[in-house]
C-alpha cells in the first residue's frame, strides 16, 4: 500500500543540517527550510515538472525518509512508467498544483530512507539503482564556504552529488538553471555569485564554445569535470580562463558511487593508484582493458570488484578513461584503435572545440575511424588559422598510427548535448 | 540513386592521394603498390563516394582481390554502385 508522509518536519524528522542554505532557481532566491513541503506517496516516483519541484522532493526525502525515485517526465518513458507501476511505486508529477498520482499496479510497503536512481541509458534501457541519501553523500569532510551550480538533471547521480552536498553541509549554497537557461547560465551565474560549478566536458565545451568571456565573468574558484571521458584540452582551456581555480575531475556513477577524483589537473590518474586498497576507499583495477572498481559506496545488491564498463588505457604513467567499452575500440583491419586517444588529438587542435570519433563500416579493413568536429567559435584566432578537413587529417596522421587517423571529417555547426549534458562522443 | 561517374570518382581518388600530398598518374594502368594507394586509401575512397552518393554500397560484393591497379579501382567501384 502506499502512504502519503506527513509535510512538517518534526522532532523525530529534523531538517538535514543545510536546512538554511539558499537556494537560488528560477531566479528566485530561498532556502532548503523554506520550499514547500507537498505531501508525497511513499514510495513514490516523483516526475518533477521543474528544478524547483525536484529541490521539493530532495528534500521531502531528506527530512522524512520518504522511498523516492526523482526524474522528470522527459526521461521516463510509457514503458518505463508501468515498470515502476509494476514495481510499486505511484508514479507522481509534482507541479505547482501540486501531486498528481497514478496508483501502482502492485502496492507494496515503502522501504524508509531508500533512494533509486535511474541510470543514464547509455548502454541499453535505463536501470534503476538503489542508494540511500548517505551513499550519495560522498563530500563529508567541512568544505570552504561554495556556491554551486547545478546544470544537471533532476535526479540524477551527478544532480544528487551536487544537492546532497548542499543538503548536509552548512555553507554550500546552490544556484540551480533550468534547461531552457543553460546557454545563458555564466550570466544567471555571475549574477548570483557562484564560485563552484560542476559539469561534464560536453558543458564546459558548449561554454567555451559560445562565450568564454562571460565564462570568464564567473569568479569560479572551484571547476568539475565528470559524466564523460576527460581530455588534457578541456583541462588545459579550463586552466587558461581560470589560472588559480582548483580544477577536478571525477569518476563516478549510480552503480560505483564518485571512485576517482583527480585534482592536478591531469588528464587520467596515476598508474600506482591501482590496485592500491585504502579501508574506506574504492579500489581500482584493470581487467582486459576495463576499469573495475570495488567502492563502498556502491548501489544497493551491488559488491566486490564490479566491472565498468568503461575502457582504459595506461599511457606515460597515467591511466586514460576513454569511453565506454563497447563503443570506444575500434576494429579496423585487425588492429584496435581507440575512439578515446583519437578524439583527444583532434580536440588537442588549437581550432577544435570538440569531436565524436566513431567507426565506419568500410570495405576490405571492416571498419575505418570516422569524426565530427565542431571548429572554435573563431578558429581563425588559432595559430593553425581555419583548417579543412586535409588539415585535421595531417594534424591526425602526425600524431596518430596510420590505421587510426580519421579519413572522414565532417564539421558540424554546434555542439550537440542531451539532457544529460552528455553528447555520447 | 545518384551515381558517380568513373571521372567523378577518378576525381575523388586524385583527393585521397592529393591529401596525402601525392599524385595520382593520367594512367589507368598504373600500379597502386607503386603509387602509394593502400587499403585505408580504398577504404577512404569508397566512403567518399558513399557520402557524395548518399547511398550505402554493398562492400560484400566480391573482387576485392583482382584490384591492383588504378583502372581496377574505378572499374569495381563504377560496378559496385549497380550491385
Amino acid at each position: 500500500m502506499t502512504v502519503a508522509t506527513s509535510h512538517q518536519p518534526t522532532p523525530a524528522d529534523p531538517e538535514p543540517a543545510g536546512a538554511d542554505n539558499w537556494l537560488v532557481v528560477g531566479g528566485t532566491a530561498l532556502t532548503w527550510r523554506s520550499l514547500p513541503t507537498p505531501t508525497l506517496p511513499d514510495p513514490a516516483a516523483v516526475l518533477a515538472h521543474s528544478a524547483v519541484h525536484a529541490l521539493t522532493a530532495a528534500r521531502q526525502h531528506a527530512v522524512h525518509g520518504t522511498e523516492l525515485l526523482l526524474s522528470t517526465e522527459s526521461r521516463v518513458d510509457a514503458v518505463m512508467r508501468a515498470e515502476l507501476l509494476e514495481a510499486g511505486f505511484t508514479v507522481s508529477v509534482l507541479d505547482d498544483d501540486g501531486v498528481h498520482p497514478s496508483a501502482p499496479a502492485r502496492p507494496r510497503t515503502a522501504e524508509p530512507g531508500r533512494l533509486w536512481l535511474l541510470t543514464s541509458g547509455s548502454t541499453g534501457r535505463p536501470k534503476r539503482v538503489g542508494h540511500t541519501l548517505d551513499t550519495l553523500t560522498t563530500v563529508r569532510a567541512d568544505q570552504p564556504d561554495r556556491t554551486w551550480l547545478c546544470p544537471y538533471a533532476p535526479g540524477t547521480y551527478a544532480w544528487w552529488q551536487v544537492v546532497t552536498l548542499s543538503l548536509t553541509q552548512p555553507g554550500q549554497h546552490l544556484v540551480v538553471v533550468e534547461p531552457d537557461e543553460l546557454d545563458d547560465w555564466p550570466t544567471v551565474a555571475a549574477a548570483h555569485g557562484v564560485d563552484a560549478a560542476s559539469g561534464t566536458p560536453t558543458f564546459w565545451r558548449r561554454t567555451l564554445y559560445r562565450d568564454a568571456e562571460a565564462l570568464a565573468r564567473v569568479p569560479l574558484r572551484q571547476i568539475t569535470l565528470g559524466g564523460e571521458p576527460v581530455d588534457q584540452a578541456i583541462l588545459d582551456q579550463l586552466r587558461e580562463v581560470f589560472p588559480t581555480a582548483r580544477i577536478s575531475w571525477i569518476y563516478a556513477s549510480s552503480e560505483v558511487g564518485a571512485s576517482i577524483v583527480v585534482h592536478d589537473g591531469r588528464a587520467g590518474f596515476p598508474v600506482d593508484w591501482l590496485d592500491r586498497e585504502t579501508p574506506g576507499r574504492p579500489t581500482l583495477s584493470v581487467r582486459d582493458d576495463e576499469l573495475v572498481v570495488t567502492s563502498p559506496y556502491h548501489g544497493a545488491g551491488l559488491a566486490g570488484p564490479i566491472r565498468t564498463g568503461d575502457r582504459v588505457q595506461v599511457l606515460d604513467g597515467r591511466v586514460l578513461i576513454t569511453g565506454r567499452l563497447d563503443s570506444d575500440e575500434i576494429n579496423v583491419g585487425g588492429s584496435k584503435v581507440s575512439a578515446g586517444v583519437v578524439r583527444g588529438v583532434l580536440t588537442g587542435h588549437p581550432a577544435v572545440a570538440w569531436a565524436r570519433v566513431t567507426g565506419r563500416r568500410a570495405p576490405v579493413l571492416g571498419r575505418m575511424v570516422v569524426a565530427e568536429v565542431v571548429l572554435a567559435a573563431d578558429p581563425s584566432a588559432a595559430d593553425t588559422g581555419v583548417p579543412d578537413e586535409a588539415a585535421l587529417v595531417r594534424w591526425c596522421a602526425d600524431r596518430l598510427p596510420e590505421h587510426a587517423v580519421p579519413r572522414r571529417i565532417r564539421v558540424l555547426t554546434d555542439i550537440p548535448v542531451k539532457e544529460t549534458l552528455k553528447s555520447d562522443v | 540513386m545518384n551515381e558517380l561517374s568513373r571521372a567523378q570518382i577518378r576525381d575523388l581518388m586524385a583527393q585521397v592521394l592529393k591529401n596525402q600530398d601525392k599524385e595520382l598518374p593520367a594512367d589507368d594502368a598504373a600500379q597502386l603498390r607503386e603509387i602509394g594507394f593502400r587499403s585505408l586509401d580504398f577504404s577512404e575512397l569508397a566512403l567518399r563516394v558513399e557520402d557524395e552518393t548518399g547511398e550505402e554500397l554493398n562492400f560484400d560484393a566480391p573482387g576485392l582481390r583482382r584490384i591492383a591497379t588504378v583502372g581496377d579501382v574505378l572499374d569495381f567501384l563504377v560496378d559496385l554502385q549497380h550491385q
